[in-house]
């Protein structure tokens, strides 16, 4: 009987390995372990053999029992495996391109927004925005610009009509609308909102200014200011955060230095160069970014804080011109082409 | 400002500062330096005359010759040189060994191709005179062995083109900038002198009667009557002088004025004392119609805001601004009647602006001369007149008003200095770089322990009257280049981050992982752009002061903007699956403006063609869309319920829906076929557009995180199929709410109820009636309890297909 096994195990082997189909495997089980089957022939035979001989008979049976148990479940899975794969047909071409492919992307200028607010985030400043259309008291009067100023001139920011009156940008009384030529006006609305300090925003968006677009000029651009208000604010800390930024959004490598200029919403005022000699782009020369200072204790008064008590910094940066500088882009205009081929080169 | 070094010279002596030192030096005090041209020579060390005594060609080079050269200190020199302009026995420029050329270049001892080589022979471009390179530079006088370069040609001259910004009018000038250097190198100063004596008894004035009728805009004005001046061209010096700084020199006198304008920065006026009539000088405003014809051959009007001198019938200067030529010094002049004025910068500027006229003499009296100016700036110009051209004072000045004075003193203690700084420097320190300011700085005690500071602020210093003012002046002497790096001083944020940042943060994610593009426009657009997508409002947003026609309105939507791309792109040949821009936007409503934050997408539906076709956008693509910007922006999903977008205008009839109430509002859908056919779009174009009152914002985003959580049955649910026989324009939400009020209705008072409902077909068209649609519904039902029996199940099922047959719809079997 023994040999008889061996030999029914060595055939199912056999026949188990020609099969690929359910059908066909079930045919093959049948004539094993069906009712007929061979293997189901050997286990009906035992109650034939003599009672001494039963027990090492049926263990015999056993193991052969389990070996083709364990063939029929191996044939069966490769059958369901290999049906499972015929469904999702042969091998695709990985390396074909989906068939509407396209790369989404943030533009240019809006990533080094959100860099830049990042980065200020881990220093301890949260985003504030404010409106676009502004009003002369919040873009100049309160920043300290006095009447005659020349950057007040129609000839360098645009004015909306006499008659127009905005529900949502609230006046101070009934000076005229302009669109704001600096984010700096966020810094006052944000002061007055604030009522006590502390206060540390950093303040990204549009600017407008009258003048012809060219190569670096544009109607049109963004900006991000940065405003910190607190007791003992100084030069050196206004110092350590443009060094911070600069480091982070450069690398350590970067330097910055100031420039004593002037801004009237400021004093004392500078002027920001960095310096960044690992960056190709760049080169080996300071490269002028944005102008910094600490708060002029005028706007203080004007947004009713005691400049007695607080002291503050602010700083503010080109968004264009660091994405030129960082990029390379040579010419302003091609950020508002929106030219895909140019968006998706910052993706 | 163009800075002659040369007669910056004049008042602290620069001489041991190179080009480059005062370069940085003007940059790192506040005046940006935007050009830097030397004319002529610059300053040279070991560059001096030599003569080629022997020339030999190069072993191993072509082109270069090896030369022996004498410059006359007895030791002969080999130099290797790669002219060909010379021959043995010409004396040429050579830098010797040490010498430091344009451009930072230093002379070495060094071997080129193997030669020795000890300095070199110079070309007139290596040695920053101009730009001939065509070989060396040959000195045909043949001047003396070992002369120094800048004794063969003296005269040079560097001039700093810089930038004085408008809070430091007293820049304006070569004594303020020279103060400034001074005090940054701490150099001593030198004014210049006064010789001429003014002597009472001389003769009367040239002219009768001064009046100053308009006191507040003229406070101060001072006339001196010079007598028999004669009237030529300039010497070289004072001619070269205003050559440097691009002025052109006119004749004697009047060029005095305008080097004294340049030196001291009070402009003055000389006027011929024989043209003015009637022996009059009035300081009037002027009248209304008068007419002036101004140096620069312009007949102007004037009005009577603008401040004028005038003789006894006309103006003959507009005050500050320009003369006239009726008073003009010309060759034929014999007496000069010398102006010196202070006038408010206010109504200089006004002045100026309104005539469209800026002048060195305006842009100076605008930002504010030193008021107490006048008397040295006018004897400096009589000095200086008749020097040059002769004559003589006749008699005393003619004075009205007196100098203006400000008087500010500033006090501060040290440790305000310190705590403005944030770190240490010492009173000493303090107190010797402000005094090299020329502030006086004095003390007095605040209490029996401390001192403080009070400083006298000079009369030419305008900027200075704040404590604050005296921190910058420190630290533009002091060196910024000193601030000691620190760490940030950062606390935990002080708030969130503003709603539209947050919203603009979200959406563009959601749009960019979706495979669009961000664009970025510009919110000024052109009258009929504008009005195409606002008829009723655009005009409202007309700017006061557009610079140009394509830019005179604010947008009213993003969209136009993006078609714009679109249209661009598509000519462009590029594929891609959509543009958005996220922007401020501008309407009109309730009478007035408002602005708004708004999100616009473009799907264009013709994409490049592909080896496989994709699934073509379609109406759902855009308003599933427009439904999660919705989500973002905080508006909940119960909340938002579509609807057909009536009297769509540029959108396409019944391809499109809004939702919308008065704190924003949406809409999305195929834009208008027509419209986007006459840009010259190929294919169709599907639209999103959202706009939100910031406030809307800040109300749905800034409530932290709110959700009410519902507990999960862990019970499972029965589903049932119904198919409702409707009419063809009913609304798919509006058989649903019955469908779903019907089912209600049906598990009133059972212990399960209607969970959720999904359409699951539409079906038009055969085997159904004319105008009328199948929509078919799966309905869950689920009790918190126990599984339900097919029983109540069915009963409740039954239940709700009678009530929804009331409500109107058949149901199909």
């Amino acid at each position: 009987m023994e040999e008889e096994l061996k030999q029914i195990v060595a055939s199912a082997e056999q026949s188990l390995a020609g099969v690929s189909s359910m059908p066909q495997f079930e045919a093959v089980k049948a004539s094993i372990v069906g009712p007929n089957g061979s293997f189901t022939g050997v286990r009906k035979n035992l109650g034939k053999l003599p009672k001494e001989e039963r027990p090492a008979a049926g263990k015999l049976i056993n193991e052969a029992k389990d070996k083709i148990d364990a063939l029929l479940l191996s044939t069966m899975e490769a059958i369901r495996r290999a049906e499972l794969a015929a469904r999702v047909g042969p091998a695709v071409d990985v390396t074909l391109p989906a068939p509407a492919a396209a790369t989404g992307s943030r533009h240019l200028i809006m990533q080094i927004r959100e860099e830049l607010c990042a980065i200020m985030h881990r220093a301890g400043f949260a985003v504030a925005e404010g409106p676009e259309v502004e009003t002369e008291f919040y873009c100049f009067d309160a920043l300290n610009t006095p009447p005659e100023h020349p950057a007040r001139a129609e000839q360098d920011t645009y004015y909306l009509p006499e008659s127009a009156v905005f529900g949502n940008v609230s006046r101070k009384g009934a000076e005229r609308y302009l669109l704001r030529t600096h984010t700096s006006t966020v810094q006052i609305r944000e002061m007055l909102k604030t009522k006590e300090p502390p206060v540390r925003i950093v303040s990204p968006g549009r600017c407008y200014r009258r003048d012809t677009t060219d190569a670096t000029h544009s109607a049109s651009f963004h900006q991000i200011e940065c405003l910190a208000v607190d007791e003992g604010v100084s030069v050196k800390d206004l110092k350590a955060i443009l060094d911070y930024v600069f480091k982070s959004l450069l690398g350590k490598e970067s330097k910055v230095r100031f420039r004593p200029h002037f801004f009237p919403y400021t004093e004392p005022s500078f002027e920001v160069d960095f310096y960044s000699g690992h960056l190709p782009k760049v080169g080996k020369e300071w490269v002028e970014i944005g102008g910094c200072g600490m708060v002029d204790p005028n706007v203080f008064t004007s947004v009713g804080y005691d400049p007695e008590k607080w002291s503050g910094y602010a700083f503010g940066f080109g968004l264009e011109r660091i994405a030129m500088i960082l990029s390379g882009v040579d010419d302003i205009r091609y950020f508002y082409q929106n030219d895909v081929r140019f968006l998706s080169q910052f993706a | 400002m163009k800075l002659s070094l040369s007669w910056l010279n004049k008042y602290v002596d620069l001489s041991s500062k190179s080009v480059d030192e005062i370069a940085k030096a003007l940059v790192q005090i506040g005046f940006e330096v935007e050009g830097v041209e030397t004319h002529g020579l610059a300053k040279f060390e070991h560059v001096v005359v030599g003569e080629v005594l022997q020339r030999d060609q190069h072993p191993n080079a072509d082109r270069l010759g090896v030369c022996r050269v004498d410059v006359g200190d007895g030791t002969i020199r080999q130099i290797v040189c790669g002219a060909s302009n010379y021959v043995v026995g010409d004396r040429v420029p050579v830098a010797l060994v040490g010498a430091v050329l344009p451009g930072g270049f230093e002379i070495k001892k060094s071997a080129l191709r193997g030669v020795d080589s000890e300095g070199m022979m110079c070309s007139a471009r290596e040695l920053g005179m101009g730009e001939d390179h065509s070989g060396l530079l040959i000195l045909t006088e043949r001047p003396e062995l070992g002369t120094p370069i800048n004794d063969v040609f003296p005269g040079a001259d560097t001039v700093y083109d810089i930038e004085v910004t408008p809070n430091r009018p007293d820049c304006l000038s070569y004594v303020g900038m020279a103060r400034e250097l001074a005090a940054y190198f701490d150099l001593s100063m030198n004014y210049p002198d006064i010789v001429t004596e003014m002597e009472l008894e001389k003769a009367p004035s040239l002219v009768g009667e001064l009046r100053v009728d308009v006191p507040d805009t003229c406070p101060h004005y001072r006339g001196y009557s010079i007598r028999g001046v004669k009237i030529a061209p300039s010497p070289d010096w004072l001619a070269s002088a205003l050559k440097s700084v691009g002025l052109r020199p006119i004749n004697n006198v009047v060029d005095v004025t305008n080097y004294v304008l340049m030196e001291l920065g009070q402009p003055l006026h000389a006027f011929d004392a024989a043209k003015i009539r009637g022996g009059k000088i009035v300081v009037r405003n002027a009248e209304a119609g008068e007419k002036i014809t101004t140096l620069d051959g312009k007949e102007r009007a004037l009005d009577a805001s603008m401040m004028v001198i005038a003789d006894a019938e006309r103006p003959l200067v507009v005050a500050g601004v320009m003369g006239s030529v009726d008073a003009e010094v010309d060759d034929s002049t014999v007496d000069i009647f010398l102006e010196s004025a202070y006038f408010v910068p206010v109504s200089v500027r006004f002045t100026a602006r309104k005539l469209g006229l800026s002048t060195d003499s305006s842009y100076r009296f605008e930002r504010g001369v030193d008021p107490q100016g006048q008397e040295f700036a006018a004897m400096r110009a009589i000095d200086l007149i008749l020097e040059v051209a002769g004559g003589e004072l006749a008699g005393t000045p003619q004075i009205a008003g007196e100098p203006v004075c400000l008087n500010r003193q500033i006090e501060f203690t040290g440790d305000y200095m310190r705590k403005m700084l944030g770190f240490d420097v010492s009173d000493e320190s303090i107190e010797a770089v402000l005094s090299r300011l020329e502030l006086e700085v004095g003390h007095f005690a605040l209490d029996e322990m401390r001192s403080a500071f009070r400083v006298d602020v000079p009369s030419f210093r305008v900027d200075l009257e704040r404590p604050i003012d005296l921190v910058e002046e420190f630290l533009r002497i002091y060196g910024t280049d000193k601030i000691p790096s620190a760490p940030v001083l950062s606390n935990a944020l002080v708030g969130g981050d503003d709603p539209m940042a947050v919203f603009s943060r979200g959406a563009a994610n959601s749009l960019s992982a979706r495979g669009f593009a961000e664009c970025v426009n510009y919110p000024l657009r052109a009258a009929n752009d504008a009005g195409l997508w606002s008829a009723t409002d655009a005009e409202k947003f007309a700017l006061h002061n557009p610079l140009s026609a394509e830019q005179s309105h604010l947008r009213p939507s993003v969209l136009p903007g993006l078609l714009d791309n679109l249209l661009l792109n598509q000519s462009r040949g590029n594929d891609f699956a959509g543009l958005y821009e996220l922007g401020r936007v501008f309407r009109a409503d309730k009478g007035k403006l408002w602005e708004f934050f708004s999100v616009g997408l473009l799907i264009p539906a013709e994409r490049a063609h592909a080896w496989r076709k994709a699934e073509a956008p379609d109406f759902y693509t855009a308003s599933a869309i427009a439904l999660d910007l919705l989500r973002i922006g905080g508006v909940k999903a119960e909340a938002a319920n579509l609807r057909p977008l009536k009297a769509p205008g540029l959108w396409q009839d019944g391809h499109c829906a809004e939702f919308a109430n008065p704190a924003f509002s949406m809409r999305c859908g195929l834009l208008d076929l027509a419209m986007t056919r006459d840009l010259g779009i190929k294919g169709d174009v599907y639209a999103v557009e959202i706009s939100f009152l910031p406030a809307t914002l800040e109300k749905n985003l800034s409530g932290g995180v709110n959700f009410k959580y519902k507990a999960l049955s862990q019970q499972p649910a029965a589903t049932r199929d119904i198919a409702l026989l409707v009419p063809s324009a009913e609304s798919a939400a509006k058989v649903g709410s019955s469908l779903t009020k019907a089912a209600r209705e049906a598990t009133k008072g059972a212990e399960f109820e209607l969970e959720s409902l999904r359409v699951f077909d539409l079906y038009e068209g055969k085997g159904l009636p004319e105008g009328m649609k199948s929509l078919a519904y799966t309905l869950t039902f689920r009790s918190p309890l126990r599984t339900l029996t097919d029983a109540e199940v069915n009963a409740a099922f039954e239940k709700t297909q009678e009530l929804v047959a009331k409500a109107g719809y058949s149901v199909r079997a």
